[in-house]
């Protein structure tokens, strides 16, 4: 028997506007909300809308059909106020009752690594979000970008979750499976779902990918190699970036067509069926304990964090932004504790990155940034003037300036 | 190959391209004969044979005395026409009128045509390659008289010279036959290729484009240097002329002078704007924040771009702009405005519109203030032109005579 788990990722940022050197001081609007209502509607018109319904169909169609979601706080609340017929068919989704939703940092943080309380209020955040929105209460938690090692699944356990997600990664599994459910090493109950990969990145990657040797993938075909599973292994966990559906490969590649079909492929070989991600780690126990030392992430080759934290801008930038985070604290002042949540959100940091920027790969630098450069100097600006308003000045280093260098009046170096 | 300048005796950034060029194309098996206007009799390169017009002129039975030439290729004929009158009234002992050859940039031109065919008439070569107008003339002549295909190398247009506005219709003339009538055209930036396209008309099948670039060799020519009083410096260097953008750099700094206090902004260079500019900075309160160094040759540029915390190319026009390379190989991180050529290219700079002063400054402030910021510029900007070299272009420039030998 083989169970298939299908988790999707939902996330927007808040992008930052262009935000000057000459706004600090001035102006205290650091977000592009035109910007990220366009992105909102653009993705709901290309991805969430259209696939929603087809998942929607799918679960009226297919009793076994089931799928799992991970939605961050801050796509909720851009949903909600900008495009709430999209809350609302996820709404619709979750009140099948075949719909998982997990918990996760509500700002789609990297708070577990450098604020470990952060982290906690993020999480008790997104979690109230999800009752307050869906009436349900998640007992899985997936961290940002899967970023996982021992230490992650102590503390996930610590908050209550049951299950805890990561990727699949060869390094960490050596000859094992990532088709079984395991555990994390140092914990308890708490059960470890792998991503495979393979699989996964078939239907996220390569789909429309002319140049590879199995395309075009068709249902049938996918459905073929799920089945082959059968004897190697009993659950298959699909992870992807929801969209991967209509956004990331587009309606025309024929994406919805093969999601139309994938469950009736699946179901065709009568051992297989769908799970959530709370079911699998429910049916089946541990095959084996895991040892995870090094953080490991779904992101990229490397599977690291140097996609976030790879170069010396995105090191100073985050070290700076949590830095001043108690003293954001301390002012109790909501708007400033928001604008700074706001900017723990990694795909600022994703921005500042340079791995393919300097190999000349533009094109698939997916940024609203012309250059990792823009995405630090306006990052910077507006971390500069929230440190103003939290009054956090004469700490060395912090516009790294030398000798000191007056910004609005203050001196902040 | 048919120039108007050529290291040591050059004016601007066109010679540099032809020595380079020519470097690279003999180190991929081309050999090269270049005739240029003027220069010493003795004039020689180790790559290249190197033929100077003024003796064919001499053989012509043409008296020439040899002065400083007045010309470059940036130059229109009505700033010529100011220059030239200019010299006159700082060198009349020189400038006896009928003993100065080319009274005007358009008779000279021709003048060299008439050489260059003289020239040609003993060499045996394959193919013309011509670099910008003023050896149009020349290069058409000698397309007649050989048969042999012509590539015209397009640097800058007078459309780049004049913005747009006031352009010479004789000087357009003459680049619009060349173009028209070359086999090939190489654009040096896709910026040069839609305007060869747009206000001249040229097939845009014929034009290839080609970019400039610096041969990196051994890096940086000298350690870092700092101004000993600690200052932060923020360097323009290239002409002071409209095209270039002076008057937005010196905006920028004033903006910039009022949050980095320990600013200091060179401004390399000369050119009709600089009283404009030296004006400029004292009623912005900035006189005593700007050091004007005027003409600074290949060795001082290079120390200067070692001393600058920041290189700003803020050009309103620039169909490609070396010094940014420049500034890059020798360690400095760069600014440059969308209006180039070499922002086509180039991944590791800051890029801005020339005319958002604001812009401009934020991210001059930026490099100056925000150290990960300026680490990062230099650490890849120095990667991105480490393997940087003129056999690059050249092995280009070789296909395209290629097509046009049709072989």
């Amino acid at each position: 028997m083989v169970s298939v788990c299908c988790y999707f990722q939902v996330h927007q940022p808040h992008r930052l506007r262009r935000y000057s050197v000459f706004d600090i001081g001035r102006s205290r609007d650091y977000f592009d909300h035109r910007k990220n209502a366009e992105i909102i509607a653009k993705v709901a018109r290309k991805c969430y809308l259209p696939a929603n319904a087809v998942l929607l169909e799918l679960l009226r169609q297919h009793p076994e059909f089931k799928v799992t979601f991970s939605i961050s706080g801050v796509a909720l609340e851009q949903m909600r106020d900008h495009a709430p017929e999209v809350l609302r068919s996820f709404q619709d989704l979750v009140a099948t009752g075949r719909v998982e939703l997990l918990a996760e940092t509500y700002y789609h943080s990297l708070a577990f690594l450098y604020d470990r309380e952060e982290f906690r209020e993020q999480v008790a955040k997104h979690v109230a979000l999800v009752q307050s929105l869906f009436g349900v209460t998640p007992t899985a938690f997936r961290n940002t970008e899967l970023i996982y090692n021992n230490e992650l699944a102590h503390h996930v356990e610590k908050l209550g979750f049951k299950t805890v997600l990561a990727e699949g990664w060869d390094q960490v599994l050596g000859w094992r499976s990532p088709n079984f459910v395991y555990k994390s090493k140092g914990t308890g109950a708490l059960k470890l779902l792998l991503k495979n990969y393979r699989l996964s990145d078939d239907l996220a990657f390569r789909f429309s990918n002319r140049g590879w040797s199995e395309w075009p993938l068709t249902a049938d075909k996918y459905g073929q190699w799920i089945a082959n599973v059968n004897g190697n292994g009993q659950v298959v966990n699909l992870f992807m970036d929801y969209e991967t559906f209509g956004e990331h490969q587009w309606e025309d590649t024929g994406i919805f067509e093969f999601l139309r079909h994938f469950p009736a492929e699946v179901l065709k070989h009568p051992d297989n069926d769908f799970v959530t991600v709370s079911e699998a780690a429910e049916r089946y126990s541990a095959a084996d304990e895991v040892d995870v030392h090094h953080y490991i992430s779904w992101a990229d080759v490397e599977r690291d964090l140097s996609a976030w934290l790879g170069n010396g801008m995105q090191q100073g930038a985050i070290q700076e932004l949590y830095r001043i985070g108690k003293a954001v604290k301390g002012m109790d002042d909501p708007d400033l504790l928001e604008a700074w949540r706001r900017l723990t959100t990694s795909d600022h940091f994703y921005y500042m990155c340079t791995k393919w920027f300097n190999d000349g790969d533009v094109h698939k630098y997916f940024s609203p940034y012309e250059s990792p450069y823009d995405a630090y100097i306006s990052y910077m600006n507006a971390l500069n003037d929230l440190a103003l308003r939290a009054k956090v000045r004469g700490a060395s280093g912090f516009l790294s300036a030398k000798p000191s260098v007056h910004v609005a009046g203050t001196v902040l170096a | 190959m048919l120039g108007w300048e050529f290291p040591p005796y050059f004016a601007g950034g066109v010679g540099t391209v032809c020595h380079e060029l020519t470097r690279g194309l003999a180190r991929n098996g081309v050999h090269v004969t270049y005739i240029m206007p003027h220069g010493p009799d003795d004039a020689a390169s180790k790559h290249v044979r190197l033929l100077v017009a003024d003796r064919a002129m001499q053989r012509l039975g043409v008296t020439t005395l040899r002065v400083k030439s007045l010309l470059t290729p940036y130059t229109s004929a009505n700033e010529y026409e100011a220059r030239y009158a200019q010299a006159l009234r700082l060198n009349p002992m020189d400038a006896h009128p009928s003993t100065i050859y080319g009274k005007d940039l358009l008779e000279e031109m021709y003048r060299f045509a008439a050489a260059v065919l003289e020239i040609a008439r003993d060499e045996e070569f394959d193919i013309i390659h011509a670099h910008d107008w003023t050896t149009i003339p020349a290069a058409l002549a000698l397309k007649r008289a050989s048969g042999k295909p012509l590539v015209v190398h397009v640097h800058i247009t007078e459309f780049d010279k004049t913005g747009g506005e006031h352009a010479d219709p004789e000087v357009y003339r003459i680049e619009r036959d060349g173009f028209q009538a070359a086999d090939r055209v190489i654009a040096i930036s896709e910026m040069v290729q839609r305007r060869l396209v747009r206000q001249y008309g040229v097939d845009p099948a014929r034009i290839r484009v080609v970019y400039n670039t610096v041969e990196y060799g051994e890096g940086p020519s000298g350690p870092r240097e700092r101004m000993t009083d600690g200052e932060r410096v923020v360097l323009f260097l290239g002409r002071v002329t409209l095209q270039k953008g002076p008057d937005y750099f010196i905006e920028a700094a004033a903006k910039v002078a009022h949050v980095v206090p320990n600013a200091r902004f060179i401004i390399a260079g000369t050119g009709d704007m600089l009283p404009r500019i030296v004006e400029r900075a004292v009623a912005l309160g900035i006189g005593h924040r700007v050091t004007f160094t005027g003409f600074v040759g290949r060795e001082d540029g290079d120390r200067l771009y070692r001393m600058a915390d920041v290189f700003v190319m803020p050009s309103v026009s620039e169909p490609f702009g070396l010094v940014p390379l420049e500034a890059m190989k020798q360690g400095t991180p760069v600014i440059v405005s969308r209006q180039s050529g070499v922002s086509e290219v180039l991944r590791n700079a800051l890029k801005v519109d020339f005319w958002d002063v604001d812009e401009l400054a934020n991210k001059i402030i930026a490099a100056l203030t925000y150290n990960d910021l300026h680490a990062a510029l230099r650490e890849h900007g120095e990667g991105e032109i480490r393997n940087a070299t003129w056999d690059i272009p050249a092995t280009q420039c070789v296909r395209v005579y290629r097509e046009a030998l049709g072989t």
